[in-house]
């Protein structure tokens, strides 16, 4: 890693610290290991969005061009969000592409990423199935994703009808976050996730 | 029995290679919708070309770059305490520096990097000139749909505003 990336991982580790959004817990961020080339990062759901309660983890990778590059950031807390990949984390936002701009920081892309859950784009989508839920059947979506926080993320909201149908898909003998993952994409239909993973 | 073209007093059209006035209207008609179609297709292809080619804008133009002026930083603006944007380190006396169009500074190292990159600033996304034509034709078509949009808002303003 050179110089400049790790001198300014270093001075803007500081002031994600010593910042406003820190005392609220709103962002968060820790090493990994002394190289300063790995971060975790952790953002708190925005109030009055379907990921509100809920703490989300990032990965954080440095690129030894930093800050000329964008940082590499994915999802590790499983989330459903129309930019955001359900199954790898991959996130699809301009500024982590090719609207960076090197004055920008940890703080800023903590903040930026927090912007995007409270602010979906379903029409530059990464996740497609979710993206079409959102636009075609929003309250489903919006109970799924709130589930998704319950479950992954720590959210407060359960719903009994959704775990109900997630354990008899247990029942059948499939692993639970794809008997998840297939009722969230099929709308939670029953019939149609248990036809989806059987094929 | 007499044709139902003689009782008309009409031709029945047959070999009249001349088209009929309304005819040729209607052809003119259709051709200036093609035209103005097409002039569409033209500028929607472009739009569609300019996001697929270069979603990340090219590097700022060597020249300009060279042109850029150096700061060296004085004692009195060293204690202003202000930082370089992109390597965060304040500046210290005799840092070399150089102010873009938009009055942003940053030590010069930084932002010549920076511009052999990207043809903006990193903090407000001012735009310097690139040696790219096909992003300059881009940049002159787009402020020109601008202008237009400017215009007709003028015009528009001026009969009902």
């Amino acid at each position: 890693m050179t110089n400049i990336a790790e001198a300014r991982i270093r001075r803007e580790f500081k002031e994600v610290v010593k910042s406003d959004e820190v005392a609220a817990c709103n962002i968060k961020v820790e090493l990994v290991n002394d190289t300063f080339n790995e971060l975790r990062g952790e953002i708190a759901g925005p109030p009055d969005t379907p990921y509100a309660g809920g703490q989300f983890h990032l990965e954080i990778k440095i690129p030894e061009t930093y800050p000329f590059n964008p940082p590499i950031v994915k999802f590790l807390t499983k989330i459903w969000h129309p930019n955001i990949s359900s199954v790898t984390g991959a996130i699809c936002l301009d500024i982590l592409k090719d609207q960076w701009a090197a004055a920008m920081t940890l703080r800023t892309v903590l903040l930026s990423l927090q912007a995007l859950l409270a602010a979906a784009e379903p029409d530059d989508p990464q996740d497609a199935v979710v993206a079409q839920q959102y636009k075609e059947n929003h309250s489903i979506f919006e109970k799924t994703a709130r589930h998704w926080t319950a479950v992954y993320a720590g959210g407060p909201k359960s719903y009994p009808d959704l775990d109900s149908k997630i354990l008899s898909l247990k029942t059948m003998g499939f692993e639970e976050h794809q008997a998840r993952a297939a009722l969230s994409s099929k709308g939670w239909d029953l019939e149609r996730a248990t036809e989806y993973l059987i094929n | 029995m007499a044709s139902y073209f003689d009782e008309h007093d009409m031709s029945n059209g047959e070999g009249s290679a001349q088209p009929r006035p309304d005819q040729s209207l209607l052809l003119r008609i259709l051709e200036m919708a093609r035209l103005l179609q097409e002039e569409m297709d033209v500028e929607i292809v472009s739009d569609l070309g300019f996001m697929s080619v270069s979603g990340k804008a090219p590097p700022a133009s060597k020249k300009v770059v060279e042109e850029l002026e150096t700061k060296l930083i004085s004692p009195a603006s060293a204690c202003l305490g202000k930082q370089c944007a992109i390597c965060l380190v304040s500046f210290v006396e005799e840092d070399e520096t150089k102010v873009l169009p938009c009055n942003h500074q940053f030590h010069s190292v930084c932002i010549v990097t920076w511009l052999k990159q990207v043809n903006s600033c990193p903090i407000c996304r001012y735009e310097l000139p690139t040696d790219d034509p096909n992003y300059e034709e881009m940049r002159k078509h787009k402020a020109r749909a601008k202008q237009r949009e400017y215009e007709q808002e003028t015009l528009h303003n001026s009969m009902f505003g």
